[in-house]
């Protein structure tokens, strides 16, 4: 998928999407969006609790902009890291607090996960939007 | 047989369901669903104290399942508990804090599941008892010579009898015999084994055996720990309340000698019923004729993951149980449950709660496919089919 897809653009595609393997296969291309945190820099402190798979992820902010690094074992937690990063991309702190993990329902996402997987997705939100606060 | 059980009619994401997840929890047969329907309809009242025709009907059914586990069991003393998790820390309470003391030994293996292995940590916090691991070798059985070693000075001896990981069955009848000559008391975790064979418990002389309903057809939230009697008389209650007392002053009360005395509080009676009503059930099972058919077929499923380049974690000897625990190489095993899911394939990962052992395999995690008796040869076929496309596809 190409570095001008948005948000939107993301929530319409996976809504034309009946299969769950074609959702889930999408989900898995969207792990090439992330900046990748490598395995090295994975400790307790970039580990997203609540998730079954090893996933990591680190916030910095620069120049008033969100830059975030993840990394997960699995690909399928990798491509949720990728959609958060898309949903990050090229917004401001204050901005990205207003976001909501809502649009992973949009999307069809939380239906196609397990409630599991859906919780390691909340918890790796809420844990990129408190690091977003700490370093505002 | 599989039309008795309504769940598996459904389709899941668009195709037919193919439940492997049964050492998780197993589907529950029309008869298990009617009769918890029918006490809730007809019969529902608190049983024991009342004298009125629905607490007798309730009580009737309550007590009902304990004399039908006595009986399949061959077992006197039997206290209906929450199921496997609660038997074990009922244990842990109940005899443990009344018969083990500072520096007491209690034996362990590799193998348990968390329920066998964290009440123990408990228990050895807070009365300083020391708490010794068999370890399980490379072809994944259990080190019996260093079993022997850790009897010395062994209160009691805490074993699995089926892993719910490897499917591996314990030499349980050597690992009692040895304890029992060291004067150690045993409990058996049968949580795995009873759904699928034949366990008489007076003929296996473990002290306490404990086992949950819903791995054998019956509902969630119940099971069962078997007590020689001997041992009963050694357990002091766990948790005081209702239907536990004899007579309660305030200046102090007196309890009940039977069972009655480890289960406080209204019990789980509409559960009760309805696993009796699986027992009776499986009354109509040949367990022998089942186990070899699932093995067989665990055992093709292995050899086909294999095949694929999958490691499987498991040896699927005779008394082994239909469990496929296996991984890829390269694709996540979460990855691989999500898409088997897409296409209908109810499967496990993770750690099973059984994390010791899976450190000894230097794995954090595995796919397990796990059968039972309404699984088919074609629903394994398909399985084989998915896994191949996949992977094709994905991996």
């Amino acid at each position: 998928m190409s570095d001008l897809i948005t948000l939107e653009d993301l929530i319409e595609e996976f809504q034309d999407v009946e299969d769950k393997m074609e959702r889930l296969e999408m989900v898995f291309e969207l792990s090439e969006e992330v900046d990748f945190l490598e395995i090295e820099h994975w400790n307790d402190l970039t580990r997203v609790r609540g998730c079954q798979s090893e996933a990591h992820v680190l916030v910095s902010i620069e120049d008033d902009l969100v830059n975030l690094k993840a990394g997960a074992d699995s690909k399928l937690v990798q491509g949720l890291m990728g959609i958060l990063t898309i949903a990050l991309r090229d917004i401001s702190p204050s901005k990205a607090l207003e976001l909501t993990p809502e649009f992973a329902s949009e999307m069809g996402i939380l239906n196609s996960l397990s409630p599991s997987r859906s919780n390691g997705f909340r918890n790796m939100f809420d844990k990129v939007m408190e690091e977003i606060k700490e370093k505002m | 047989m599989r039309e008795q059980f309504p769940i598996l009619q459904r389709e899941v994401n668009g195709y037919p369901l193919v439940y492997l997840d049964n050492a998780a929890t197993t589907q529950k047969p029309q008869v298990v669903i009617d009769a918890m329907n029918d006490y809730y309809s007809n019969s529902n009242a608190n049983v024991h104290r009342a004298i009125h025709t629905l607490a007798g009907e309730a009580t009737d059914g309550y007590e009902a399942c304990r004399t039908t586990l006595k009986k399949r069991f061959n077992a006197e003393k039997v206290i209906i508990t929450g199921g496997t998790t609660e038997a074990i820390n009922l244990v842990a309470h109940a005899w443990g804090k009344a018969n083990l003391s500072s520096g007491d030994v209690v034996v362990l293996t590799e193998m348990e599941h968390h329920s066998d292995i964290v009440p123990w940590q408990m228990l050895a916090k807070e009365l300083k008892i020391e708490l010794r691991y068999v370890p399980v070798k490379e072809d994944l059985t259990l080190d019996m010579e260093i079993f022997e070693a850790s009897l010395e000075d062994a209160k009691l001896v805490c074993v699995v009898h089926i892993s719910n990981v490897l499917g591996v069955c314990n030499p349980v009848e050597k690992i009692i015999s040895l304890a029992k000559q060291n004067g150690a008391r045993v409990l058996l975790d049968a949580a795995q084994s009873v759904p699928h064979q034949s366990v008489d418990f007076q003929e296996i002389g473990a002290d306490f055996m404990a086992f949950s309903a819903h791995k054998m057809c019956g509902p969630t939230g119940i099971g069962a720990l078997l007590v020689a009697n001997d041992v009963f008389q050694q357990m002091e209650p766990f948790m005081g309340g209702g239907d536990m007392i004899e007579t309660v002053s305030i200046h102090g009360s007196t309890y009940q000698t039977n069972e009655h005395k480890f289960e406080a509080g209204t019990p789980k009676i509409a559960e009760a019923i309805g696993w009796n009503a699986a027992l009776q059930w499986m009354d109509s099972i040949d367990l022998e004729s089942e186990h070899s058919r699932l093995l067989g077929l665990a055992r093709w499923l292995s050899q086909e993951l294999r095949s694929m380049g999958m490691t499987v974690y498991g040896r699927h000897d005779d008394n082994d149980a239909a469990v496929v625990s296996f991984l890829h190489p390269t694709m996540n095993s979460e990855d691989l449950a999500h898409l088997l899911d897409a296409r209908g394939f109810a499967v496990r990962t993770g750690h099973h709660c059984a994390q010791p052992l899976l450190e000894r395999l230097n794995i954090t995690g595995t796919v397990r496919a796990s059968l039972y008796f309404y699984n088919t040869k074609e629903e394994v076929e398909n399985f084989v089919k998915h896994v191949s496309e996949i992977l094709e596809r994905f991996a």
